[in-house]
């Protein structure tokens, strides 16, 4: 069975004078494990496509089925619960907690989930270790470089033991250098711990390192290639 | 964390959060000495009348405050008083004989309240003996020597030695006229009470009278203060007929003037307060603005809203609360340091005076106001955060995280 059942999503706009279909009638499947890249020029549909899968956005018509669970039986706390659990996020600008340190950061979502402290501060440190930040735990943001700075974020996207990684657009704002470093670490990781990444790039050397993208055009899925 | 959380996220804009601080902590720090001014007032008040004239208790005829006949005296004095000697609690006691009558100048007259007094027993329990600002206290050999305020002696145009007679209704309704010399001018802090009060020795008074020693008013002073009501109503279970009463039943007016005090007090603070909500409200709501893309991160990856709500509020909280603490640090040794000096309002002196009270304040508040204060605090720093905190858990989290 599929990880991510994606059927039938069309998702439309109303808050401008003309209705706007940000997707249209996308079917799409995931399994676990994948390192998938949906890709697409802006305004192609990636960033609400992968609000959609995340939780953050309501389609206006079709369902996402997330392990057996139709995301939109989910309600209110329910659905914060169920990303809090079952969904980790990396974001294009990072996001993190400018007044907490690289380690405050990852413990936070644990604190969220109800981790008691001592396990959540050794598995913090684990994750940072892992990710190559073990000597920059107690560095806050403002003094990390932004390719650690989406390490961190990616540590943290572990942290809550996800059933996948939503990345929107994570190497846009890293040079090259950090752009390659980010993905060798979330190859690693998926091919170390058969985690789940879909990401979102329109970066052609990302696109590159994907074994399956999903290209969206006009708010549809236009090509749907897996590699080898 | 999430304590830790909201301090930092106090301190991320510092200039804005300390600013917000020192507005609490001077308003509060303004509040606490203006109140403790007008306690201190009030206090002046109290205190001031109670020794100049009232005692902590009087006792009286039933009907001797109907129109202050000379004839309404106290029935059996010496009974009354050896039966006040098995009351716990009493510290001193005097007798007086007191009723209205007119006092003569050469060149004008005026209505006064003669008193007659025996002057070592009344300076146990007034200290009217401390306000004599001519003259004095009783101490010359003179039998008709007679003590009048400062503000009668300038309406009656009289000076130390000058002669100032008295009329009065005698005990069967005669008219009496006695004569007498100034021995002292006192002055208290009511001019009021300066103009209209006159205290002779009571041996003079009855030998005036033709009569024995008759009292209208007997003023009791008590060890401590504070146990008032429980020992007024001992008092007045032991003489049933006799109508016997509290300083703050004789004067109510001065008893409604110190808890008005307090009230001003309190209202003062709350207006203070309520000027401070909004500067919260607006800090508190910039701070939301300010964040909105880690807001709507903070939801997106898993917290609840009530959670951030929690947070939007505790951060009030911790704000409004270290500014509290500034505010009542620095009020609270402010009003210790007066308290203990006193603050000299003397260019204020013929208005406070003119109310009873003395220019040279203590202030002092009620260690129940601190609690009242810190319980409006965290009431206050809720309020503030209430908008801010609906406006934060209101965000979408899918536009929040995109905002620039």
């Amino acid at each position: 069975m599929a990880l991510i059942k994606v059927e039938n999503l069309t998702k439309i706009y109303n808050t401008t004078a003309v209705p706007v279909k940000a997707l249209n009638n996308v079917s799409v499947e995931f399994e676990k494990g994948e390192f998938t890249a949906i890709v697409g020029p802006s305004g192609s549909g990636k960033t609400t496509f992968l609000n959609m899968i995340g939780g953050l956005d309501k389609p206006s018509e079709g369902q996402i089925i997330v392990d057996g669970v139709k995301l939109a039986d989910l309600k209110g706390s329910k659905l914060v619960e169920y990303r809090l659990h079952h969904i980790g996020f990396v974001f294009q600008a990072y996001n993190l907690i400018p007044v907490f340190s690289a380690l405050e950061n990852v413990e936070f979502i644990m604190l969220l989930q109800g981790v008691p402290k001592k396990e959540r501060q050794q598995r913090a440190r684990e994750l940072l270790e892992a990710v190559g930040l073990g000597d920059r735990l107690n560095n806050r943001p403002g003094q990390l470089s932004g390719g650690q700075q989406q390490r961190v974020a990616v540590a943290r996207a572990l942290a809550s033991r996800p059933e996948f990684v939503l990345a929107d657009e994570p190497t846009a704002n890293l040079d090259s250098k950090s752009a390659d470093d980010l993905l060798d670490l979330m190859e690693n990781l998926n091919q170390k711990y058969n985690m789940t990444f879909i990401f979102s790039t329109h970066d052609a050397r990302v696109i590159k390192r994907a074994r399956r993208v999903v290209t969206l055009r006009d708010g549809a899925v236009v090509n749907d290639q897996t590699s080898n | 964390m999430i304590l830790a959380l909201a301090w930092k996220n106090i301190w991320r804009n510092k200039t804005r959060s300390l600013i917000v601080i020192l507005a609490i902590a001077f308003g509060l720090w303004g509040g606490l000495l203006s109140g403790g001014l007008m306690v201190a007032m009030g206090n002046s008040m109290v205190n001031s009348a109670i020794d100049r004239d009232l005692g902590h208790i009087q006792i009286h005829h039933p009907r001797y405050d109907e129109n202050k006949d000379i004839r309404r005296f106290v029935p059996n004095t010496p009974l009354v008083l050896q039966k006040l000697k098995t009351v716990d609690g009493i510290s001193d006691i005097t007798t007086r004989s007191r009723f209205l009558g007119i006092a003569s100048s050469a060149t004008s007259s005026f209505p006064v309240q003669i008193t007659g007094i025996y002057p070592d027993q009344e300076k146990k329990v007034t200290r009217l003996f401390e306000r004599i600002k001519q003259g004095t206290y009783f101490k010359s050999k003179r039998k008709n020597a007679i003590l009048i305020g400062e503000k009668l002696a300038h309406r009656l145009n009289l000076r130390l030695h000058s002669k100032l007679v008295l009329g009065f209704e005698g005990l069967q309704g005669e008219l009496i006229n006695v004569a007498c010399r100034v021995e002292g001018i006192y002055k208290t802090e009511s001019s009021q009470f300066d103009e209209m009060n006159v205290y002779l020795p009571a041996e003079f008074l009855f030998k005036s009278l033709a009569s024995q020693p008759v009292f209208h008013e007997i003023a009791i002073r008590l060890n401590d203060a504070s146990l008032l009501p429980s020992q007024t109503e001992q008092i007045k279970r032991l003489f049933p007929d006799l109508k016997v009463e509290s300083w703050k039943e004789r004067s109510p007016e001065t008893a409604f003037i110190a808890d008005l005090m307090i009230l001003y007090t309190y209202f003062f603070l709350v207006f203070i307060f309520f000027a401070v909500l909004f500067g919260i409200t607006n800090t508190m709501l910039m701070s939301v603005v300010d964040r909105v893309r880690e807001l709507g991160m903070l939801m997106a990856i898993g917290m609840k809203k009530n959670l951030v709500f929690g947070m939007i509020l505790l951060e009030s909280l911790l704000l409004s609360l270290t500014g509290g603490l500034v505010g009542i640090v620095i009020g609270g040794l402010t009003l210790k340091l007066t308290n203990h000096s006193g603050i000299n309002l003397s260019i204020f002196k013929a208005s406070l005076e003119s109310f009873g009270s003395s220019s040279i304040l203590y202030p002092t508040l009620p260690t129940e106001m601190y609690l009242m204060l810190t319980f409006l605090i965290v009431l206050i720093a809720n309020l503030a955060a209430i908008m801010p905190a609906i406006k934060a858990i209101r965000l979408e989290p899918a536009r929040a995280i995109r905002t620039v």
